[in-house]
């Protein structure tokens, strides 16, 4: 297909944008202390996580509440592989976090993602909870007891390790859902099935090839979670508030656009943290979470990003998936 | 245009050709040994009151609905039971009584949707075509949520025609529409028709059924009632009790 004329002034001001911005983040460790760096390092994950849960959630426009499963896939299996018993280094444990996190929600978004609306949002739910029932049981899991990791006490590593799986999580989704066929069908699917599929689109394909791609990703940064905090058990990586964080970034940010769930995800990491500091626990985020979905819902339908963006999607869009809860 | 199979399709086999169809909910019969075959080019009128059958007869060749009996040929290709993606792949397109567009999209989003399962290379190319056939270029960066309800009709017939099908169904495309929107809709069938598209119109405008259809079908409760020419159709004596005699 031709493609559109190159080098307008708006996209240029954007390239220089972005620019920056990937240069203040590859130079920021410079000028941080490791307690701020951490703080960033959980930041660009978060971000990524939003950014996979928006294309099942925000793009194909199935509310899933089934990914903190796929998050702990990625932390097991890495936690698994690394034990003394197999000795497998960090990134080989990779490939096979992904691919196993890739047949799951194959055969978990088959058949659920044949329902719709709430019956799907039901099913992932109950997925998720099963798995995290399994590992709480399982010997090879750890059970409660979790699974402790090689520690590798480098925060620099981590860091840069999050922003280059973040960035190529954001560059993924922009080349496959903005600049290709694949984006056209799962937003058409999403506006509307029956006049996608009228037109050739292969709607049951698409909704679980989007599925399994969300899964990928929040299964690598399942990995590397893991590895960074050297210890997991079933709660600290499936536990269901992993799910409604990623939802509520995704929400604050801008439903169904490539930067809006990474200010989203930036933006609540940071709140999270700032309370954590302030008043010692983070009960009071769970509140503070449902807040800022009643307040988007009624006041920002678009997101944060709409602000900075200025181009208003229909409206249609918040109340077309949510609308299906 | 279709990555289906096209081993039966030649110029022998008509491009539609519904055979003896049924289709029941319930107890009640929506479409009753329903036949029809549509040449290349030819447009075909569906007309009947309200809830007589012509919307479920779309579904069925369409594939949104599976008929209980009776068959649907494509360019003599057997596709009943198929999905409705799969049947679109061989060449079918089809608008629907109320605008079933893209709403979150922009119109050039909605008119390249169309095309993402055809000829990619020459998708933009067909939808600047389409546009100013349908003269809808100076909303193409509008979301289709913006549009007015006759753009919104132009915008999905547009979508049809990007796919450059062999058959294209269209559901009352002109119900409430600006006389200049239909009148653009009616040049563009036109055209259309001429490169060998087939049409199959359901339409309550008898103006424009008279203008545009070589023949028509007249459905009452699922069956079929009177088939011909416009002026033989409005002289049947069952057609007037069942349709035109209500007006």
């Amino acid at each position: 297909m031709a493609s559109k004329p190159v080098l307008t002034p708006k996209l240029i001001v954007r390239a220089l944008l972005i620019g920056a911005v990937v240069i203040a983040l590859t130079v920021l460790p410079a000028f941080i202390d490791s307690y701020t760096l951490r703080i960033a390092t959980g930041a660009l994950m978060w971000a990524g996580l939003a950014c996979a849960w928006n294309i099942v959630g925000g793009y194909a426009g199935y509310i899933s509440f089934g990914h903190s499963a796929f998050f702990g896939i990625g932390a097991y299996t890495t936690a698994i592989l690394m034990q003394s018993n197999i000795g497998a280094s960090f990134f080989v444990t990779l490939l096979p976090a992904i691919i196993l996190s890739i047949a799951v929600a194959v055969a978990i978004g088959g058949p659920t993602m044949r329902l719709r609306g709430a019956y799907f949002a039901i099913a992932t739910w109950a997925f998720a909870e099963m798995l995290l029932q399994l590992a709480t049981v399982l010997d090879f899991t750890g059970g409660t007891a979790g699974l402790s990791l090689p520690a590798y006490l480098n925060e620099f590593f981590f860091y840069y390790t999050m922003l280059i799986a973040s960035a190529a999580s954001f560059i993924g989704v922009w080349l496959l859902i903005e600049r290709s066929r694949f984006g056209f069908r799962i937003k058409a699917l999403r506006d509307d099935e029956p006049a996608a599929e009228s037109l050739g689109i292969r709607t049951n394909l698409v909704k679980v090839q989007s599925f399994a791609l969300s899964a990928a990703i929040t299964a690598l940064f399942g990995s590397i979670y893991a590895y960074w905090t050297t210890y997991i058990d079933p709660y600290s990586v499936m536990g269901p508030e992993i799910t409604d964080q990623m939802v509520v970034m995704v929400l604050l940010g801008g439903l169904g656009t490539v930067w809006g769930p990474a200010l989203g995800g930036v933006l609540l990491w940071i709140t999270n943290r700032y309370i954590w500091s302030t008043f010692g626990d983070t009960v009071i985020y769970l509140p503070i979470l449902g807040v800022i979905i009643a307040l988007v819902v009624l006041f920002l339908p678009n997101g944060l990003i709409s602000l900075i963006v200025g181009r208003q999607r229909g409206k249609e869009l918040i109340s077309r998936i949510l609308g299906k809860l | 245009m279709s990555s289906a199979s096209h081993k039966a399709e030649s110029p022998e086999y008509p491009p539609l050709a519904i055979e003896s169809v049924s289709k029941h909910f319930g107890g009640i019969t929506a479409v009753d040994d329903v036949s029809l075959s549509a040449d290349a080019g030819e447009v075909v009128g569906v007309i009947g009151p309200n809830g007589s059958g012509k919307s479920t007869l779309f579904s069925l060749a369409a594939g949104g609905q599976k008929p209980d009996t009776g068959k649907i040929r494509l360019q003599g290709i057997d596709v009943t039971g198929w999905p409705t993606w799969k049947i679109a792949r061989t060449g079918i397109s089809r608008t629907f009584q109320i605008p079933s567009l893209f709403l979150n999209m922009t119109v050039r989003d909605n008119l390249l949707a169309a095309a993402v399962e055809g000829d990619w290379k020459r998708a933009r190319e067909r939808m600047e075509s389409t546009l100013e056939m349908l003269e809808i270029s100076h909303v193409v960066d509008n979301l289709a949520s913006e549009l007015s309800g006759g753009q919104q009709k132009l915008v999905e017939f547009g979508r049809v025609c990007v796919r450059d099908p062999k058959v294209i169904l269209l559901d009352e495309v002109t119900a409430g529409v600006h006389p200049n929107i239909r009148q653009i809709i009616l040049d563009a069938i036109q055209r259309l028709r001429k490169t060998g598209i087939t049409f199959l119109v359901i339409e309550h405008d008898m103006e424009m059924v008279k203008e545009i259809c070589d023949r028509l079908m007249v459905m009452d409760q699922g069956k079929v009632v009177a088939e011909g020419d416009f002026d033989t159709i409005a002289s049947d004596s069952k057609v007037q009790q069942a349709y035109l005699g209500r007006t």
